[in-house]
């Protein structure tokens, strides 16, 4: 017998990485675009640019120079200021999880593999110049000599344990300083008063839609799906500001008038829910999902990869350099509600002020299998939220697919008492 | 001269291989397997006798394997499809491939057979009596899409976005997620190249199971699809050998077992 003459070449490991990864993206966009009510109509710019960027593997920033940062910690003001593009790496891919966990050890936070199998893939749509790792949890900070090894330019960025004392401000008040001099020194550029209040005002900009886009939310017919808010804030991470600027004004206004129509993107019986821990990004919003499927709606978050990016607003008392860079040096520690602080009670009250403002009826509260500190912390959230007399449910979850059956019975047998209890209520 | 006979009755269809003393195949025959499985298999070694203008006495010895191996009682010997296929994917290779592992595909399950150096069975996994991932699949998918089975191969090189894969194990529900698909406007092609790549890594897993040693062969009806093809050996990132004739290994292996045998024998 003969063999059949070969007419396509087998893809290279990246062609494959490529494809696995733009098919993980599009399945994810499919189900947000078609199995809930009709999105608004502006966000069809958030789907486009996930697919461009996923898919077609198209660089949105071919000609500047880009700043990679590992954590949301880095201060992206600075690096506009500077001219340069801030790319968060922080990374949802299960593609990228797998390749990562060659190098890490199996218990390692799915985020973190991802993170470092992306490096070691080098399938980036827009590959970082330079990365900044900042020294928040331990996982992460080693990090950042394994992708050093591998060839890449990492600055690593010191970052305080602790938020209450003098000493810890001090501390990372010197370490913007520095991190602000090395990387003007790298790129040549002058940090003067006049670029850094313009950057300033730009990502307050974008924090004050944000702010007004998510306070839509509070309405009892929230105008959008959390998963939908999610691509919003996840594309944060790498979009033109400007471009996401534009887009996210006009998908406010539709919802502005969304809220006047009073069009629900659930239904009104469906219960509102507040997320909290390890950081949903795209296109692990496998959780997210999961509830919103489920008939309940997200109206708020308290996690890194959305509400904590824009929570806290650079507030400056002089508009002078040195001031501003250490104004915007508090904003980073000051408002940071991440578990890898020793304490965190900062974290507890915030997420109960969501609960009451966007009159949530119970809080869902996610950790990566791996991500110590959310699992920590775990405990010191459900006392709390249980002295409240807020229902809470607590799952642990991977990048995996599988396995998603289990997750599926707890969050819908979760969402079904909180429906049994607004009916008792009324 | 003397000829040996190697009948696969399978579920879906009935394939028939000849072989002459050398081994060499003379002729072969595929049929669908309908609902009389002996009748039909029957009819199909005398059509392919016929064809060939071979006299019955000289068929010395008849080997049957397959699903339906057992009703064939004519044969001289049954044998079980994971013996049958190996033998005839090592000899369909011979001097241009040494196999050591085989992915099957058919009608209603599929396999994972990993050889030694000597091409015998160290291990085999089969999927667990579920029709995702194998030819029926292939069937409804294409019913679904108005497309004929052997297009699809076709079309999967014509998609130009990302494949669409199907998340459903099950050819029912995955049924109705690909009319979710359509019912969103999305192109053919792509979830053509989506059930591809799903059932590649299907396949995968349960090759992963047997261990995956190069030499990988890949038989049964769904071997004639160039784009599963494709998508498999993309999702293994190895090439594989397709034989000319990949709905006969089985026979093909049966025919040549019936030779030995009839040589031990006399």
């Amino acid at each position: 017998m003969t063999k059949r003459v070969r007419e396509h070449k087998i893809e290279t490991p990246k062609e494959k990485q490529n494809r696995h990864k733009a098919m993980e993206a599009i399945a994810l966009l499919e189900k947000i675009k078609h199995d809930f009510k009709e999105p608004p109509k502006a966000m069809d710019y958030f789907y486009t640019l996930y697919e461009n960027v996923h898919c077609k593997r198209q660089s949105l920033h071919p000609e500047k120079v880009k700043v990679g940062t590992m954590c949301i910690q880095v201060p992206s003001e600075i690096i506009h200021a500077l001219d340069a593009v801030p790319l968060r790496l922080c990374n949802g891919f299960y593609t990228d999880d797998e390749i990562g966990s060659d190098l890490l050890p199996a218990k390692s936070c799915p985020l973190v593999k991802a993170t470092v199998g992306q490096f070691v893939s080098g399938n980036f749509s827009d590959k970082p110049d330079l990365v900044v790792s900042p020294t928040t949890c331990d996982q992460k900070a080693k990090s950042g000599a394994i992708i050093e090894e591998m060839g890449y330019k990492i600055f690593d960025m010191e970052f305080p344990r602790t938020k209450e004392s003098a000493e810890s401000r001090e501390y990372w008040r010197r370490s913007v300083r520095k991190f602000t001099k090395e990387l003007s020194t790298d790129l040549n550029k002058k940090l003067t008063k006049k670029n850094l209040k313009e950057s300033i005002k730009k990502v307050g900009y974008a924090q004050h839609l944000y702010h007004k886009l998510t306070t839509l939310r509070k309405n009892e017919s929230s105008p959008i799906l959390g998963l939908d808010m999610f691509l919003v804030t996840n594309a944060f991470f790498f979009d033109d500001l400007d471009n996401w600027v534009k887009a996210t004004s006009e998908l406010l206004k539709e919802c502005e008038s969304r809220v006047e129509d009073e069009l629900n993107a659930a239904t009104k019986k469906s219960p509102r829910i507040v997320y909290t821990g390890s950081p949903p990004i795209f296109p692990n919003l496998k959780i997210p999902l999961l509830i919103e499927d489920s008939d309940a709606i997200i109206v708020a978050d308290e996690t890194c990869s959305s509400n904590r990016m824009f929570n806290d607003m650079v507030s400056v008392d002089e508009w002078f350099v040195n001031d501003m860079v250490d104004s915007v040096a508090d904003r980073y520690l000051k408002g940071c509600t991440c578990p890898i602080f020793t304490k965190n009670n900062d974290r507890i009250r915030r997420i109960i002020d969501l609960v009451k403002e966007y009159k949530a009826d119970g809080v869902v509260y996610q950790a990566f299998a791996g991500c110590q500190v959310y699992e920590m912390e775990q405990r010191s959230v459900l006392q709390a939220m249980e002295k409240e007399g807020i229902p809470i449910i607590y799952l642990e979850s991977d990048y995996s697919p599988s396995h998603l059956g289990q997750l599926t019975t707890r969050i819908e047998a979760f969402i079904e008492s909180l429906k049994n209890r607004r009916r008792k209520k009324q | 001269m003397k000829y040996f006979v190697g009948i696969d009755i399978g579920s879906t269809a009935i394939k028939v291989a000849l072989v002459d003393e050398n081994e060499e195949l003379v002729g072969h025959k595929i049929s669908a397997s309908g609902s009389m499985f002996y009748k039909y298999a029957k009819q199909s070694l005398n059509e392919l006798l016929t064809e060939l203008k071979i006299d019955e006495k000289d068929v010395v010895y008849t080997v049957a394997t397959g699903y339906g191996r057992k009703l064939f009682k004519e044969a001289d010997e049954n044998i079980s499809e994971i013996t049958a296929n190996a033998m005839g994917a090592v000899a369909a290779a011979k001097g241009e491939c040494n196999i050591k592992t085989i992915i099957n595909i058919g009608g209603q399950d599929s396999k994972a057979i990993s050889l030694d150096d000597e091409g015998t069975v160290v291990n085999f996994a089969m999927n667990d009596r579920c029709a995702a991932g194998t030819g029926k699949f292939l069937d409804v998918v294409a019913m679904n899409l108005e497309l004929e089975v052997d297009e699809l191969g076709d079309y999967h090189f014509k998609s130009e976005g990302a494949p669409l894969a199907i998340n459903s194990t099950c050819a029912v529900f995955a049924e109705s997620e690909i009319i979710g698909l359509l019912g969103n406007d999305n192109s053919v092609e792509d979830i053509v190249a989506g059930v591809h790549y799903s059932i590649a890594k299907r396949i995968i897993k349960l090759v992963k199971r047997v261990g995956i040693k190069e030499g990988i062969y890949f038989d049964g009806g769904p071997a004639l699809n160039e784009g599963l093809v494709y998508a498999i050996e993309n999702e293994l990132s190895k090439e594989i050998f397709i034989p000319e004739f990949p709905q006969i290994t089985t026979a093909y292996g049966a025919a040549i077992l019936a030779h030995e045998s009839y040589g031990y024998e006399n």
